[in-house]
């Protein structure tokens, strides 16, 4: 089944509008909620040969899509076309975060973040060389945790104290043990095989207050993909990222002493709830030396990660520059201090 | 080779009668004899090398750098000896500011001080650490190198401001390079690794403060153990004394002995 949304006044095919949060028609400039978008003009055909290939609606063109893609725009005629039966059922995402940043803004964002690189060669810096620029939704899995710990330390507080010609140095030992009800919520999983897993959790954090209930037109417009790891398969990774965090709440627990030594930590995570929910990333194709560089834009929050090429002469440079400018302040301070330069 | 040093005290001896020509005020300069060998441990050549690094020394501070040797069995405290001695060079040569090595080869002493200006910019902690570089050489029967090394070092160590100590480490240049490099070598590292964009969450950005809680806390004390150890003592070589006083004429100074 393949989903298009036919504008009320002219009938063009609209797409979403990251500005308003609405759905929103290149032609005549109609707004749509869309909460409220009417029924008759959501065009659903079923295709005879479904699962195998889509056609366009407006010209007939068969829509050439991967596997995974769930929206994407016909290749022919460029019209948002969304590929239903991706998006139910299983597949059906529960939330979503809709793009907050426009093509345009992220552009600028994209080339704001090129100027500061400060050790990014000089080409690079000036940021016009974008070859191409792609909205998309990325499936991630959220999971509310919730676990417990129960661990056991040996501690020690150690306080020295001088008596006439004595030091003293005494060592309390204690037997420390901690049990904690212990929750974590929305902790996210990018379930894209062809995304980077380190690129992925470097866009993080998003905003949860702007989490929706999926609805299909978000996706008008952007290309989206349905996920390639299911829940279960991801849960080890999302145990590896929260492992860190339960160790940090777990020696704040145990303060106040000089040493703590772990001798027994037993930590039990299970998932509570899941949430199958699209992310909006904006990947960018940025063209430099002969090199295509690829870089994620977190849609929502216009955090900039991926690997920038280095330019040695800069690298260069700051270090010298630190380097000299450091020994010149030792100097001048210990010429202050001691009154002498060398 | 004799020859050479009687051009050299002949230039030197000029150079001081133009300096002494020039008035009271850089009255260091006047003083012709610094090394005071009466107990015969430097050969000629060596009183003649160390006359003159005290002489170019002394005139860099207005502080005469001199120097005391005595071969006195009866001798009881060098400080004594040393104030006399003292006492009577300052009235000679009219003259308040110097650093006086004394030396007692016969009870093996050796006894540093800083008089007038000197007492200031060689304090009690500096003559110490003069100490602890001429004590091995002393020890070796290098008294020729200890008695150079005291000018120099003493030389080098009045350069500084008064109070300060001149050997912190954050003095020495190589210290300077080497915290320079490491920070530059730690900025620009950091720079590399954050350039592909850096981790922003922290423990709490998923953290539910609502259900994440202690349910059982146990902080039992078991046992206490206690270790004692001396205060440590500054260990000089072969013991130290001093740490100045006045002479018998009166005057004041900084300074430190020990055996060798």
């Amino acid at each position: 089944m393949v989903i298009q949304y036919k504008c009320p006044n002219c009938g063009a095919d609209m797409s979403f509008d990251s500005e308003s949060g609405h759905l929103s028609c290149p032609s005549c400039g109609r707004q749509d909620e869309i909460e409220t978008f009417p029924e008759t003009n959501i065009l659903r055909k079923f295709d005879p040969g479904e699962a195998k290939e889509y056609h366009c609606e407006n010209c007939g063109a068969v829509i050439l899509t991967e596997a995974e893609t769930t929206a994407t725009h016909c290749s022919f005629c460029g019209a948002p076309v969304l590929i239903a039966d991706r998006l139910s059922g299983d597949l059906a995402p529960a939330k979503v975060i809709p793009f907050t940043i426009s093509k345009e803004e992220a552009v600028a964002a994209f080339q704001k973040w090129t100027k500061n690189g400060r050790l990014t060669p000089r080409g690079f810096t000036s940021g016009d060389r974008i070859k191409k620029m792609t909205g998309m939704y990325v499936p991630f899995w959220l999971y509310d945790i919730d676990g417990t710990a129960d661990v056991a330390a040996l501690a020690t507080r150690v306080r020295s104290y001088t008596r006439g010609d004595t030091i003293y140095t005494e060592t309390d030992f204690y037997d420390v043990r901690r049990q904690m009800d212990l929750s974590y919520l929305k902790v996210p999983a990018d379930a894209s095989e062809k995304m980077d897993d380190e690129l992925m959790d470097k866009l993080e954090p998003y905003n949860y207050e702007e989490l929706k209930d999926f609805r299909m037109p978000y996706l008008a417009g952007y290309l989206a993909e349905k996920y390639d790891y299911d829940d279960e398969a991801l849960f080890s990774r999302i145990e590896s990222k929260i492992v860190p965090y339960i160790d940090s709440y777990i020696s704040s627990t145990v303060s106040g002493y000089s040493t703590v030594s772990y001798t027994n930590k037993q930590i039990q995570t299970n998932k509570k709830n899941v949430y199958y929910t699209l992310f909006p990333v904006w990947m960018v194709y940025y063209d430099f030396e002969n090199k295509e560089h690829t870089f994620a834009m977190n849609g929502q929050t216009g955090k900039v990660v991926g690997k920038p090429p280095i330019s040695p002469f800069k690298v260069a440079a700051w270090f010298t520059g630190i380097a000299a400018s450091t020994f010149a302040v030792m100097k001048v301070i210990s010429f202050a201090v001691g009154g002498v330069l060398w | 080779m004799v020859r050479d040093i009687q051009v050299k005290w002949l230039l030197m001896i000029s150079i001081l009668l133009v300096f002494s020509g020039l008035g009271g005020f850089t009255v260091s300069a006047a003083v012709d004899q610094r090394v005071y060998d009466n107990a015969d441990l430097l050969s000629e050549s060596e009183i003649a090398e160390l006359e003159a690094v005290a002489a170019e020394h002394s005139r860099k501070h207005g502080t005469d750098f001199l120097f005391w040797t005595t071969a006195d069995e009866q001798s009881l405290y060098i400080q004594d000896d040393m104030g006399d001695f003292y006492d009577t060079w300052a009235e000679e040569n009219n003259q308040e500011n110097a650093v006086l090595l004394s030396m007692n080869i016969a009870t093996r002493d050796v006894y540093l001080a800083g008089f007038g200006t000197a007492e200031r910019t060689l304090d009690n902690q500096r003559v110490d650490l003069v100490l602890d570089r001429i004590i091995p050489e002393m020890q070796r029967g290098d008294y020729a190198g200890a008695f150079h090394e005291t000018v120099t070092t003493s030389s080098r160590y009045m350069e500084f401001r008064p109070g300060v100590n001149p050997e912190n480490i954050f003095f020495k240049t190589w210290f300077q390079v080497a915290i320079a490099l490491l920070l530059g070598a730690g900025i620009v590292g950091f720079m590399l690794y954050n350039s592909g964009g850096r981790v922003t969450t922290t423990p709490t950005t998923y953290f539910d403060d609502d259900h994440t809680k202690v349910t059982s806390k146990l902080d039992q004390f078991r046992n206490k153990t206690i270790s004692r150890r001396k205060v440590p003592k500054k260990s000089g070589g072969g013991g130290g004394f001093g740490g100045g006083g006045s002479t018998g004429g009166g005057r004041s100074f900084s300074g430190g002995g020990r055996k060798f």
